[in-house]
Formats: C-alpha cells, structure tokens, sequence
C-alpha cells in the first residue's frame, strides 16, 4: 500500500499531512477514505464518459449521429443527463416496502464500486492486495443480484418481480461457469492474487492467457456478458415484456444508482478480462513504446486502461448488433454447454499444468 | 512436496459401488428407461460382487484414510449382513415397481448409494466418517420412502422420514459436538484409548454420548424413538419398505455396536442402563401395538421394533457374548424378514397389490406352498422352539442372564409371549379363515427363490447352521471387543 | 486499535442481525437479516486472517444458497396471523428444550476451562500461518487427510441431486423443445419446395 501512496504522489500526501494533529486511528482512516476516492472519483468519471463514448459507437454502427448538442461534440451529455436525474422527485410507490426500496440501489452502486477495491492497475498499484483477490471479487459480484431481487420484490410490481426472478436465476445460472473459469486460472498460475495472475503473464503477449485458456476467455466473456445483464442477456430489463424490468418503479437518483453501478460492473468485468487473459498491466511487446522518443506512454495503468476500453467497445459493438436470448435458450447455453465444458477445462487445466510441473 | 496415497484395498467394496453407481447413473441417464431392467440386473450383480470383495479384503484389523476408515472381522460379518439384505431385495423389487409404474432407473441406483453409505458406517471409525456415511444413507432412503411420488402416502411418509430424519441427524451432531469438545478427538482408536483404563469421563462426553445414542435409536428405530416407523413403512412402497426393515437396521446396529462396545467400552456402566431401557421400551412397544394392526406392512413396522428390542438386549449385556448373541439375532433376523416381505411382495389381487392382512384370509387353500413359507416365517418371528428365531431370542436371554440382568430377560420372554399372538393370529386367518380373493400365482422366480430359500434357512433345518453362524459371530465380536 | 473496533463493530452486527431473523415479522426482512449475519460472520473471519473462509461463506452462502432461499421466500405467500396459531401452546416445550440447549452450551464452555479435553493434539499438525497461505493449508488437509470425508460429502451432494430429480422432475406431454441439431441440420432442400405454376390453374 505505501506504494501506492507514492505513486499518488503529492495530492494526498498532502492531505494526510494537514491532519497529522489527529489521534492515529483518525489518521489511518483517513489515509482509507483519501485511497478510496482516489479510486471511485475517476471511476465515476470514467462511467460517464464511457456512456458518453458507448452512445456514439451505437450510433456509429447505426448510422446516426448520437449525442452532439449539450458541449462540444456532445462530450457534456452525460453531465447533462446526470444533473436532470438528480434535480427530479424520487418516487416512492404507495404499495412499496419503502426501506428496501430505497436501500437495493444503494446495494447496487457500493457492491459495484467495492469490487475495485483489489483491482490492481499497475505493478503494486493497488487498495488491498489480498491473498484471495480473485475469490473476492467473484463474492462480490455474486451479491450484485441482491439490488435486483431486493428492488424487483420492494417495488411490488408484476413486471418488476418477474425480472428480480429472471435475473436471479440468470446471474446464479452464469456464475456456475465463471466459477470454474477462474478455477482453470488460478490452477495454471498457482494462485488467487490478481497481481500473481498478471504477473505470470509478463513478458510479451505470446505469453497472455487467451492463447492458453482461450476457450475459457471465451466463456468467461459470454457469461460476463450475463453476469451484467448486458444484450444478449438483457432479459431482466426487457423493455417489450417487463417495461424496464425492476427498475420500473425507479425515479431520479434511485434510477441513477442503478444505471452508474451496472456500468461500474460493466467497467469491472472488463479489467477482470483484461486482467485474466490479456495481460493486465503488461504491454503487449515490453519495450516497444519506450523506443519511441519524447513520450511516457509505457506506463502500465494506461496499457490496462487501454484494454478495458477495448473490451467496453466490444460489450458496446455486442448491445448494437445481438438480438436478445429467449431465456429457455439463456438456460440452454449456461447449464448444458458453458458448465460441462468449464467443468471438463477444470479436470484438463489441472492435468495439464500437473503435467507440465506448475503445481 | 511428499506424496503419501492412503491405502485403498480395505475400501474396495465401497470403492466398487461407489464408481459403480456413477457408472450406472450415466448409463441410466443417457439411455433413459429403455435400460431400467440392465440397470436393476447390473445393481444386483455389483452388490454380489461387492460381497465378494468384503470377503477379498478378509477380517484382518485395517485403518486406512488417516484413522478414518476401519476393516476387520466385525465389519466382514456386518456388510455381509447389509449386502446380501440390498440384493435380496434389489432382485425382489421389478414386479411391485412395475405394477405401480415406477420401475425407474434412478431406483437401483439409489438402492446402492444407500448401501454403500450404509457399508461407509459400518467400516467408519471417526465421528466424521460416521456422520458421512449415515447421512449418505439416510438421504437415499428419504428419495427412496417418497419414490411413488404421485401418491400422496408415499410423499406423506418421504417427508415425514426427512423431517424427522433431519432432526435425529442434528441430535447426533449435537452429541458428536459435545463430545469432540469435551474430549478433543473424535477417532473412535484414539477415544477408546481415552476411556479403557477406568478413566472418568467428564459430565460432557456422557451427555454427549446420550445425544449419539439418541440419533442412533431414532435410525434403528428402537422406542422411544419409533415414531416414524409405522407411518414409513405403510406409505413407503413395499420394497422399499423391505429394504427399510432389512439392511438400513443393520448398518444402524452395526455402528451403535462399534460406538458403544467398541470404542466406549470402557463406559459400559454408564450406558448400560440407557440400552436397558431402550431395550425394554422397544419390546413393549412392539408386542403391544402390534396386536391392533390391520395393515400387513404396518404390523412388520411394529414387529421391527420389537425385533431391535430384543437384539439390544444382547448388548445391554455389555459382554463379548453378549455382542455375538446380538449379531446371531440380526443375521436371523435378515433372513425372517426378507423371506416375510418376500410373501407380503407375492400379495397380489387381479386389481393389484394389497397389503390389509384381512387379504390373507385362506391362504393355505389358494397358496399352500406361499401360506407354508409365511408360517414359517412367522412362527420364527414369534420364537416357537426349533425354528431360527427361537435360537436367536434364546442367545440374547442367556447372555443377559450370564450378565445378571435377569429383569430384562424376563421382561423379553413376556414381551415375545405377547408378541408370538398377533404372529399367530397371521397363521390362524391363512389356515382357518374363510378364503378371501385368491391371489394371482407370483410371477417372479426370484422373488420365490428368495421366499424358498429365507423358508429353508427359518425352518427347524437351521438348526444345523447355528453353530457356524455363532462361531462367526463370535469371531466378528472379538474382533470388535478388544 | 483498528482490528479490535472492527471486531467489536462486526461482531455487534453479526449478533443484532441475527437477532433480528428471528424477530423481524416479514420473512424477506429475515432472509436479508441473515444475509447481513453471513456477511459479517466473514468479516469476523477475514479479521481472524482467515480470508479463505471468509470469501467462500460469501461465495456459498450469500451468493447461492440466500439467494435461492430469497428466490422462495418472495414467492411465498404467507398468512402470518395462521402461521401464529398455536404459537404460544408450543412455547412452553420449545422454551424448555431451548434452555437445555443453553444450558449445554454454557456447560461446555466453562467446563473445558476447569477440565481440559485429554486427547486434544490428536488431530493433524495445523501449519504455521507465516509458512503457507491459509488456502493452500485447508486444501492440503482436504486433500489428504480427508480425502474420503471429502469424497463422500461429494456423493452425498450428488444423491441429494438425483433426489431432487427423481422427485421433482416430469415430463410433460405436448409441450414443444427446441432440438438445436435438427434446425442447424436443416438445409433449403427439406424446407422450401419451388413448385412451377401454371397460369389460370392454381396450386
């Protein structure tokens, strides 16, 4: 962690210094909180860019021209849309159960953002580098489907519930798989800390995971895809059956919550995938960039956040040209063809990597 | 790293079933009902190999699986026991399940999980292996108690098995728990160890112990932890039920047998009284509430518990006399009830199967060859003189005598005067009743072959095979008592 | 300081969390009453350095087997006022049988301290913290010295499945499925007849 505070560098050395006269505890906390919104400030910036960025590439694809009124080429619209959603009335269904109504999107966003908490963006670059970083994560988003059935049953709406069960039954379906997804990657590297795992894929992008695991990159893509709620998988929010699905009931910030925590954990899966097969931090040929004069752009964090925006394009290019699942076949495709191949890569990756002297 | 395999020879029945079962699972699920009948035929074979296997791994003293997993001359004599009960009833089963429409593949299957989870608690020698292999049994038979899933007694009794089962499993943990913390183990070597020398034990393992025994009571049925029986054994269908009264009992003994001679020996006074009174308890029960029963299979659940009275009172004894008495008394006891639930499988109307003992009425008219085998079967439930179950009850009484519990004995001779009633009363409605509807010839030979030869081994005939049996029995009780 | 305000804070919330399950008058409130317990449950875990533990209580219980048992509880549609009836006529018995247990409880907490279970060390070694990750110490054990309690927890699992199955699953007649192979197997030939018309005449 000290590390990390040195990259940070002076901002929140300075912070912490104004407040040495505080007792340690106080200080300690401190330091936590400074940590924290160094990671959620930019992140929360980079959602509403990212939205920004996704309307254009769906309009791109469609032939349109996408958000270009509020700010030069349109690059305040998410501002725009964020400040409407905040200045209007949030509205409280008369047969809701109020409490869990208001707490499933707050359950929402800080299940989102907590996940980040041992994403590592550069070498020791990192909150909390846990031993079992990997395993946390996928606690974390197994919660995720708490804010939906919390405010599919609060809402007491038809079309609400019927998503909060959809949607169970989706993310608990498609987190069987990437379950044993991670398994084949913690085998092959021997461990569960994120930073373990991208450091075994140093040196050059032949020694990626894609191209040893790629079937499993494959399938853990697919079912991030689920795990979000994302096109193809979007039955949750199905707006020709269920209207908006559980947030049908949602209004202004309770609606925003819901909105910049799904992209949270858009954003989310796609450093997981970047992290897990592509080599995280690492530049594809090290080396390369330093040759040429008069930049920095080698630094690791970019090449990570370079990564995570190819994949968000790619979850964006998915949302503008896929069709929506029928759910039998949603079923069809996690339980009787992602879980018996990943659970057959399990007994494979183990045996070859036993094989091949890693364990 | 250092690589240390544990041994596996010991285990190779359960091995065997183990991955036999799995083997039939795929089988039955890729090929759906069209292989249901290779399905129950392979089932039984596997039983009958894995019978040969108990013999193959021999009685000799093995721990395997780090201290887990026990094989010797006691667990030889009681998987023997459990897996001829399995198959005998595996091979009667097809014509009722076919008859109801519930001949499913899933069915054999289950039959041998239960019995490898029932082998598992023979063979277990911790806690945990206990508790394990109890579970894996008690799991199968719940599926199996609800298997006529449409009918509404079947489920009744599934549910009314799991609800109770699951409360007698959390008796059992609790005991389990008590006892690990008050003695910091829970391998049966190490605990015998513990208490063998006179040791007192502290107030927490005796509760404990308490707990244990209870749980066990609730699965060998004894009273006052009968409840479930009667209900059960009625709604479940009856080969299933058969299968209830016959292996799962044993197993059951099997581990209160190990548990308390075997590794709380050294505690025989303070448990003693506990099986005293479990004994007599069951014994009373048995022969009392027997005596109104309409329903054949109803009068078969009572009749067990009674049955489990009068083996406990073999090691309320506390002695290796007594334990062999107790093992003589359950291999009988094996044979008379499969051969009874042999007849009560062959019961069959024109309209079906039918179970109310008012249907036997004049059997020996329509059935002679069926109505003889069931007299005999009842006569050596009721212990009448030179049949296999008057030897029995006399081996248990003489060992409790030899251990002065003469109240006991006394208490067991009239509970079976008692009980020799309603087993009479069976004979006097085939013999001298006016013949009811005749039954329809049994179709089955395995299910005669089963009633000829359970017929041969209960008649005066067993008389010669009563001293092998007790000098095995013997053997497999010292091998226990050490 | 840090770790024992956390403790205090984690352990406060486990106890009133779970106090509430048993209070709270709608079920789903206790369900996620419950969930609350877990997931403090392995905070308290994490602080104990257990980290494995603490995530697989989360992975297991609040990220399945809650959800699953929130999945049944919404769908029900309880009558609370029925579901009362009888309450207090059981309560006496259930007090009695509560307070045994209590009793148990508080009887093997305080008699370990005056008398020391004797075959306490029988078990396997517990490895040094420093020298392996607590991870790896659980799967070596389960691994090796459980290996067959393992296995046949594993079958157990699987014979509650066919369990399930068997009792549960029908099929339904008249009731269409999606054949994947037969409609990619489908070619042009079998499905679309060009058929000549002849002017005036109809097909």
């Amino acid at each position: 962690m000290a590390d990390f505070f040195h990259t940070l560098g002076a901002p929140i050395r300075w912070i912490v210094e104004t407040f040495l006269w505080l007792p340690e505890p106080f200080q300690y906390l401190l330091y936590i909180v400074a940590l924290v919104l160094a990671i959620i400030l930019p992140l929360l910036l980079a959602v509403a860019m990212l939205v920004y960025a996704e309307r254009k590439i769906w309009a791109a694809m469609q032939m349109r021209r996408g958000p270009n009124v509020v700010g030069p080429f349109g690059l305040l619209q998410s501002f725009a849309d964020g400040l409407k959603l905040f200045l209007k009335e949030t509205v409280v269904p008369s047969g809701a159960n109020k409490g869990i109504f208001l707490l499933a999107p707050v359950v929402t966003f800080s299940l989102a953002l907590v996940a980040w908490a041992v994403i590592p963006f550069d070498a020791k670059l990192v909150l909390a580098d846990l031993n079992v970083g990997v395993l946390y994560v996928f606690a974390i988003s197994s919660l995720g489907v708490y804010g939906i059935l919390m405010a599919g049953w609060a809402s007491n709406s038809r079309y609400a519930l019927l998503a909060a069960v959809r949607s169970a039954a989706q993310m608990v379906s498609y987190e069987v798989s990437i379950g044993f997804v991670l398994v084949t990657v913690m085998v092959w590297v021997g461990s569960l800390n994120l930073s373990d795992i991208v450091e075994a894929q140093a040196g050059g992008f032949w020694n990626w995971h894609i191209f040893s695991h790629l079937p499993m990159a494959v399938i853990f893509f697919i079912s991030a895809l689920a795990e979000t709620n994302r096109t193809p998988f979007d039955l949750p929010e199905a707006e020709a059956e269920l209207v908006a699905g559980y947030q049908v009931e949602y209004s202004s910030m309770a609606f925003a919550l819901f909105w910049l925590g799904e992209y949270a954990n858009i954003i989310l899966m796609c450093a997981l995938t970047s992290l897990l097969f592509f080599g995280g931090w690492h530049s594809p040929i090290p080396g390369f960039m330093e040759t040429i004069p008069f930049t920095d752009w080698s630094a690791g964090w970019l090449w990570f956040f370079w990564k995570i925006f190819a994949f968000f394009f790619l979850f964006g290019w998915i949302k503008a040209t896929l069709p929506r699942y029928r759910y039998d076949q949603l079923m069809r495709l996690g339980w009787k063809v992602f879980l018996p191949i990943s659970l057959f890569a399990v007994v494979f990756y183990a045996g070859l990597a036993l094989a091949l002297g890693k364990i | 790293m250092e690589q240390s395999y544990p041994n596996l020879i010991p285990a190779l029945p359960e091995l065997w079933l183990a991955l036999g079962a799995l083997v039939l699972l795929m089988l039955g699920v890729f090929r759906t009902n069209h292989v249901r009948r290779t399905v129950n035929n392979a089932a039984a074979l596997m039983l009958a190999v894995a019978f040969f296997l108990v013999f193959a791994v021999g009685p000799t003293h093995q721990v395997t699986f780090s201290g887990l997993f026990v094989s010797d001359g006691f667990t030889l004599f009681m998987k023997a026991l459990v897996l001829l009960g399995s198959g005998a009833v595996l091979v009667m089963s097809k014509p009722y399940l076919v008859d109801k429409d519930i001949f499913r593949f899933e069915y054999p299957v289950l039959v041998v999980t239960a019995t490898l989870g029932m082998l598992m608690m023979v063979s277990a020698n911790d806690m945990l292996s206990l508790y394990l292999g109890l579970e894996l049994q008690s799991l199968s038979l719940y599926v199996l108690a609800a298997f006529n899933r449409d009918r509404q007694r079947s489920t009744e009794a599934g549910l009314k098995y799991f609800v109770l089962g699951a409360l007698s499993s959390g008796m059992l943990l609790y005991g389990i728990s008590l006892i690990y913390g008050f003695s910091g183990t829970t391998n049966f070597t190490i605990l015998a160890g513990l208490y063998s020398g006179g040791a007192t034990p502290s107030v927490g393992v005796l509760v404990g112990l308490v707990f244990v025994l209870a749980g066990l009571a609730f699965k060998i049925s004894a009273a006052p932890f009968h409840m479930w029986t009667p209900d059960v054994y009625e709604g479940a269908p009856t080969p299933v039920t058969a299968f209830f009264a016959a292996a799962p009992k044993i197993a059951a003994m099997a581990l209160v047998v190990r548990l308390l001679m075997g590794t709380f020996q050294g505690l025989v006074a303070d448990w003693q009284q506990l099986v005293v009174f479990l004994s007599i308890a069951s014994m009373v029960v048995g022969a009392f509430l027997a005596l109104v029963q309409t329903n054949i299979k109803r009068l078969m659940a009572y009749s067990s518990i009674g049955h489990v009275g009068f083996a406990l009172v073999g090691l309320a004894a506390g002695t290796t006399e007594g334990v062999t008495s107790l093992l003589v008394y359950m291999a009988i006891y094996l044979s008379m009830t499969l051969g009874a639930f042999a007849c009560i499988l062959s019961m069959r109307h024109k309209e079906g199967m039918c179970e109310d003992i008012s249907d036997l009425a004049g059997l020996a008219k329509n059935q002679p060859r069926m109505a003889a085998a069931l007299a005999i079967f009842m006569f050596s439930l009721a212990g009448i003189p030179l049949l296999a179950g008057f030897f029995g009850k006399l081996l248990v009484f003489l060992a409790a005598i030899s251990a002065g519990l003469y109240t006991l004995a006394l208490i067991g001779v009239l509970a079976s005067v008692v009980g020799a009633f309603y087993y009479l009363r069976i004979v006097k409605i085939m013999y001298f009743d006016e013949p009811a509807d005749a039954f329809e010839a049994p179709e089955s030979r395995s299910i005669g072959l089963v009633m000829g030869v359970t017929a041969a081994l209960n008649s005066p005939l067993s008389f010669f095979l009563i001293s092998p049996l007790v000098a095995w029995a013997g053997a497999a009780a010292g091998a226990l008592v050490l | 300081m840090i770790a024992a305000l956390s403790f205090y804070l984690f352990a406060t919330v486990t106890l009133l969390a779970g106090l509430m399950v048993i209070l709270s008058r709608n079920p789903v409130h206790s369900v996620l009453f419950l969930i609350l317990a877990f997931f403090s449950a392995a905070a308290l875990f994490v602080l104990l350095g257990a980290e494995f533990l603490a995530m697989v209580l989360i992975i297991v219980y609040v990220g399945a087997v809650a959800v699953l048992f929130l999945f049944v509880v919404m769908m029900l549609d309880i009558d609370y006022v029925q579901l009362r009836e009888g309450f207090a006529q059981y309560m006496p018995i259930g007090g009695i049988i509560g307070l045994m247990l209590l009793a148990e409880l508080i009887m093997v907490a305080t008699a370990r301290m005056v008398d020391p279970p004797i075959g306490l060390g029988s078990g396997p070694a517990i490895p040094d913290a420093d020298a392996v990750t607590n991870t790896e110490a659980l799967g070596r054990l389960l691994y090796t010295d459980y290996i067959y309690a393992f296995q046949t927890a594993g079958l157990v699992l699987l014979v509650a499945m066919i369990g399930a199955i068997v009792l549960t699953h029908r099929k339904r007649p008249g009731v269409k499925r999606q054949v994947i192979a037969d409609q990619i197997s489908r070619t042009a030939k079998d499905a679309i007849e060009v058929v000549k018309v002849k002017s005036g005449e109809g097909i």
